[in-house]
């Protein structure tokens, strides 16, 4: 090829490439039908509606979710009060993007990282939301709590964690706590007893173990969940809440007592056998479904768990009991619980109709625990409820449950809503181990202060 | 390619099989056998699946029958599930991509393989280089450029990542054919003053029937179940493809199991309907094209 | 080879819509990723350029990227070993053995079709302990042999092997659909010559087939090559990478980096590497088999 051709090609070339991506664009253009004006901001269309934000202007709200399944009470809930409020505001229609927890976290994460956000998305409280709340990316939510008294719905002090520097970002859809549900009959016929400590538990799970039932079932692969039961454990060798925060203010190491006798008790957990074989490869659902199916003793989770344990084969005829994470060698307080404030929900501060979005947001937190409490799913919710548990056929277990949180007396939240997420991942990889190897505490202790130095901002 | 010629065509197995002693003939089907139940088996297995409950599924016993066929995770499969929307969304944009990446790939291939130019051989590097890209990496410069073009949110922002991911391997599977193809053949159209372009289209094209059947199966399986990247660019309900059905029944603290079998195989009669009633044309349009090559 | 003259022009008009749509979309997004790889961003907020601080720390100081590096590689190594020289075996044997072929390679290939997500929730039941049903372990107690049971994919050293006779098992089909593709497609009349020649059977296959088919095979092993270092939706059903690390490869190990500890530019450098091992690959992969090519032509 000569040069003058060279040069033709290359101009071709980037001619070509104008073209190509005039094309992409004008070819998007023409096709109204497949996209809704406010799900993209720099559309003609989004534009004119907010150079005029007269209220009939056609306005379409993308709310981002994370309840895509049909049997999750939130997804009814979900789509009744938006067809609710799309009845009494017709101008607006509110597209809902559901998906399954993992891919929102990740389909946001890139949205948040594009500046192209959705006009409400979820989001995880404290740590987990520190990023997106340093890159300014959410709207304050202050006002619009303030305004037909929404912020007096929600529980004392829960909204904490969702403000920054007394801005409210977010809010959340429940507030849950650690607890131990167990298998009465299980317990019966191994003659084993309710723990009141630890070790009596240590007892529990041998006698169990020896009678060849599985004493606690978990869902290891999903390694959060034995690093909650971890935390707990640390909670009480720590005599209470604060032992993460310590670190992070320097006051204290990870090499600290309190942390490698949690690993010690925690380990002597491990070691007597309580967890199902392989528990490293069964996922949240498949561990949770051995307690459901009658074929553990306990489980340890979070409120949240009650609903489906409530309504699975287990809990006939009252059988399943629940009962306090116990004192570890006499130390801490079983009224100080982990805590789970729940993923909530948060707007766009570059939404194109910021003040929709907020009515909107408004709206549906207001409805939401009556939505909740008539699905039946109403047990640890941020906002206090009204309505007659009883009456409207709550389990006692799920009374039980709800009467605990007239307990609690504080506590720590889970590792990652504490820690930076580079932290968070050794420290949940550094339990996972423990679950298929025999570690000395004080190496585990090293290695969690060497990964929290290591991605200390 | 005329008739006869293809009438003509022994397959190679043909000349062997009468001299096959059976013991050895005995083994081959044995073997033959098991690989068939070995394969076969998870497709007989996700059927069972989908009639059980979520307990059932869930207690990880490898063989056994539901107590009770639950049809009703079919009806949420279809009902809940979207399955006729999602269903043509997918083939639409399935359809799409697949015949976009053979024309542009055979095009680009016929280029590097038989045109005398300087960069045939830099621009199939170029093409090997993204024959292994992680798409998570791409989303965010993706995300970044759809953005610019305004087209998130569209078919487009699934259909032209998809034909540019599937088009290295496609490059570098039919350039390596078309490498092989002999010269007498283009010669022969050369002769009759035909263009590059008649030669491409009515000779070289029909001869690489083949490969071009195996880039579509392999641009098929890529696309078909892909979720990454339509997740992401994708957020209208009507635009959705297949495997938002099958994550639909997936939320925080739950799964519904049963339903998603339910919904994969629904997703996967499809496609294995097409391929079963398809795969006869297959073979014979693969060995039609071995005559002349 | 003698090739074709044509104009710039025309070599524009078959190379460019192609060329183009690729460079936007792959080719630049990985040269972003490179870019990427050098910052010390968590993919949200304000980013630092560190230059190449994020590879030195990779090569150098990361505890969990070699293995990674190490088993990805053992992915490959197996199903170039073992898994294409059968696929290979079972394509001739089927060519040579079978007159309605399509039905067998279609059944064979099902698994391909089938979502990751099925086939590792099934090969969980299989691994399964026996108490929980698990075919192996219970098929090992059945037979005495209860010492031989394990917890598959929780035993840090025997669970990436479990994974891999899944990825060996699940491509199996695919690399015989090929490979069978390739044998369909050698002339029959070079079969009739050599039978002339009294070349027949398994002297036919060793002297013909495997000769014609070395270009087509070269395809399987790149692209099983290529599954491997993507293998990653697999391990992330089956083990998330777990336990501790002891089932990471390159992507699962980019995917944390990126996603979860929010390093973006730690898992960008991760993403690079992976880009380039397989240039590098492909491009040595292509260098043998046209040596190999050589000899045999």
């Amino acid at each position: 090829m000569n040069k003058t051709s060279k040069r033709v090609l290359s101009t071709v070339m980037t001619g070509l490439l104008a073209v190509s991506l005039a094309a992409c664009g004008s070819t998007n253009n023409g096709n109204k039908e497949s996209k809704g004006a406010a799900a993209d901001p720099s559309s003609p269309a989004a534009e004119t509606s907010v150079a005029s934000p007269t209220s009939k202007d056609k306005v379409t709200i993308t709310f981002q979710n994370i309840y895509p399944d049909p049997t999750d009470p939130k997804y009814k809930m979900l789509r009744k009060v938006v067809s609710q409020y799309e009845a009494e505001h017709t101008n607006v229609k509110v597209e809902l993007d559901s998906l399954n927890t993992d891919q929102q976290k990740l389909k946001f994460k890139t949205q948040a990282a594009s500046k192209e956000m959705p006009d409400i998305t979820i989001v995880n409280p404290a740590a987990q939301m520190q990023p997106f709340v340093d890159a300014d990316l959410f709207a304050p939510l202050n006002e619009m709590v303030e305004q037909n008294g929404l912020k007096g719905t929600f529980t004392e002090g829960i909204l904490d964690y969702y403000t920054f520097n007394g801005n409210l970002y977010a809010l959340p859809d429940g507030n849950n706590i650690a607890l131990i549900y167990y298998n009465k009959s299980l317990f019966e016929k191994a003659g084993a007893k309710v723990p009141t400590t630890f070790e009596e538990m240590i007892d529990a799970v041998k006698t169990l173990k020896a009678k060849g039932i599985t004493p606690i079932a978990i869902g290891e692969k999903d390694s959060w969940t034995g690093s909650f039961l971890f935390m707990n454990v640390l909670l009480r060798t720590n005599g209470g809440p604060g032992f993460l925060k310590d670190v992070v203010d320097g006051k204290r190491t990870f090499e600290d007592p309190a942390f490698t006798q949690a690993v010690d008790a925690f380990q002597s957990l491990v070691q007597a056998g309580a967890f199902q074989e392989g528990a490293t490869s069964f996922d949240y659902n498949a561990g949770e479904n051995l307690f459901k199916t009658g074929k553990a003793a306990m489980y340890f989770m979070g409120s949240w768990a009650t609903g489906g344990i409530e309504t699975s084969d287990v809990s006939k005829d009252g059988n399943v009991g629940v009962f306090k994470f116990p004192t570890v060698g006499g130390k801490g307080d079983p009224n100080q619980f982990m805590l789970a404030p729940g993923s909530a929900f948060a707007v766009s501060k570059s939404s194109k109709h910021l003040a929709e979005t907020l009515d909107f947001l408004n709206y549906f937190m207001v409805n939401y625990p009556k939505e909740m409490f008539e699905q039946k799913g109403a047990i640890g919710l941020a906002q206090t409820v009204e309505g007659d548990f009883k009456a409207a056929g709550y389990s006692d277990m799920a009374m039980e449950v709800m009467n605990m949180f007239k307990d609690v007396k504080g506590g720590d939240l889970a590792f990652d809503n504490t820690m930076n997420p580079g932290t968070a991942q050794v420290h949940l990889s550094s339990i996972q181990n423990l679950f298929v190897a025999k570690k000395d505490s004080a190496a585990v202790a090293k290695e969690h202060q060497k990964g929290y130095e290591e991605n200390k901002q | 390619m005329s008739p006869s010629t293809t009438a003509k065509v022994i397959k190679p197995a043909a000349h062997a099989r009468r001299r096959g002693f059976s013991i050895t003939k005995t083994i081959v089907f044995v073997i033959f056998g098991i690989l068939l139940v070995t394969q076969l088996y998870p497709l007989l297995w996700l059927l069972i699946y989908s009639f059980k409950t979520n307990e059932e599924i869930l207690s990880g016993s490898f063989f056994s029958l539901p107590a009770v066929w639950q049809w009703s995770n079919y009806t949420s499969a279809i009902e809940s599930g979207n399955y006729w929307r999602y269903l043509s969304n997918s083939v639409l944009v399935t359809s799409v991509t697949m015949i976009s990446v053979i024309l542009l790939a055979s095009l680009a291939a016929y280029a590097i393989s038989r045109f005398r130019w300087k960069y045939g051989q830099l621009v199939l590097l170029a093409f090997l280089l993204g024959m292994m890209v992680p798409l998570q990496a791409t989303l965010l410069p993706l995300m970044l450029i759809f953005k610019n073009l305004d087209i998130l949110n569209t078919r487009l922002s699934l259909i032209l990542p998809y034909i540019a991911f599937q088009t290295p391997i496609a490059v570098f599977i039919l350039s390596g054919f078309m490498k092989t193809i002999p010269q007498e053949i283009e010669e022969s159209g050369i002769m009759d003053g035909a263009s590059v372009y008649r030669i491409f289209t009515s000779i070289v094209l029909p001869i690489t029937v083949p490969p071009i059947v195996t880039v579509c199966i392999l641009a098929f399986i890529n696309i078909w179940n892909e979720y990454i990247l339509a997740a992401t660019f994708i957020s209208s309900e009507k635009l959705k493809t297949l495997p938002f059905g099958v994550n639909s029944f997936v939320s925080q603290y739950s799964v519904n199991y049963g339903a998603i079998g339910a919904f994969l195989v629904l997703g996967a009669l499809p496609v294995i309907l097409i391929y079963f009633l398809l795969s006869e044309k297959i073979t014979k349009g693969m060995v039609a094209g071995a005559v002349k090559g | 080879m003698k090739v074709l003259k044509v104009s710039g022009w025309t070599i524009a008009a078959f190379v460019l819509p192609c060329l183009l749509l690729y460079v936007c979309l792959v080719f630049l997004p990985i040269i972003v990723s490179v870019y990427n790889g050098m910052l010390q961003w968590n993919g949200i907020g304000t980013s630092k350029f560190i230059g190449l601080a994020n590879f030195t720390k990779m090569f150098t100081d990361d505890p969990v990227f070699w293995p990674a590096v190490g088993r990805t590689f053992l992915l490959a190594g197996f199903s170039m070993l073992v898994q294409l020289p059968l696929a290979l075996f079972v394509a001739i044997l089927i060519s040579r053995y079978v007159r309605r072929t399509s039905f067998l390679v279609s059944s064979y290939f099902l698994p391909v079709i089938l979502s990751v997500a099925v086939i590792g929730q099934l090969w969980k039941t299989i691994y399964n302990p026996a108490s929980m049903g698990g075919m192996i372990n219970q098929i090992l107690v059945k037979l005495g042999l209860d010492s031989w049971t394990h917890s598959w994919l929780t035993e840090p050293k025997i669970a990436i092997y479990a994974i891999i006779i899944v990825g060996l098992w699940q491509y199996l089909g695919y690399h015989i659909l090929i490979q069978f593709t390739g044998i369909q497609n050698i002339p029959a009349d070079i079969y009739e010559a050599a039978k002339i020649d009294g070349a027949e059977g398994f002297k036919a296959d060793r002297y013909i087939t495997l000769p014609l088919i070395v270009p087509i095979f070269k395809i399987s092993v790149v692209l099983s090559f290529i599954g491997s270092l993507q293998s990653f939706d697999l391990i992330m059903v089956m083990t998330g990478g777990g336990p501790a690390h002891a089932t990471d490869v390159i992507a699962s190990v980019m995917y944390n980096m990126s996603f979860l500890s929010m390093k973006y530019g730690y898992g960008s450098a991760i993403a690079s590497f992976l880009v380039v091992v397989c240039l590098l690959a492909t491009v040595i992969i292509n260098f043998l088999f046209n040596r190999l090519d050589k000899r045999f032509s």
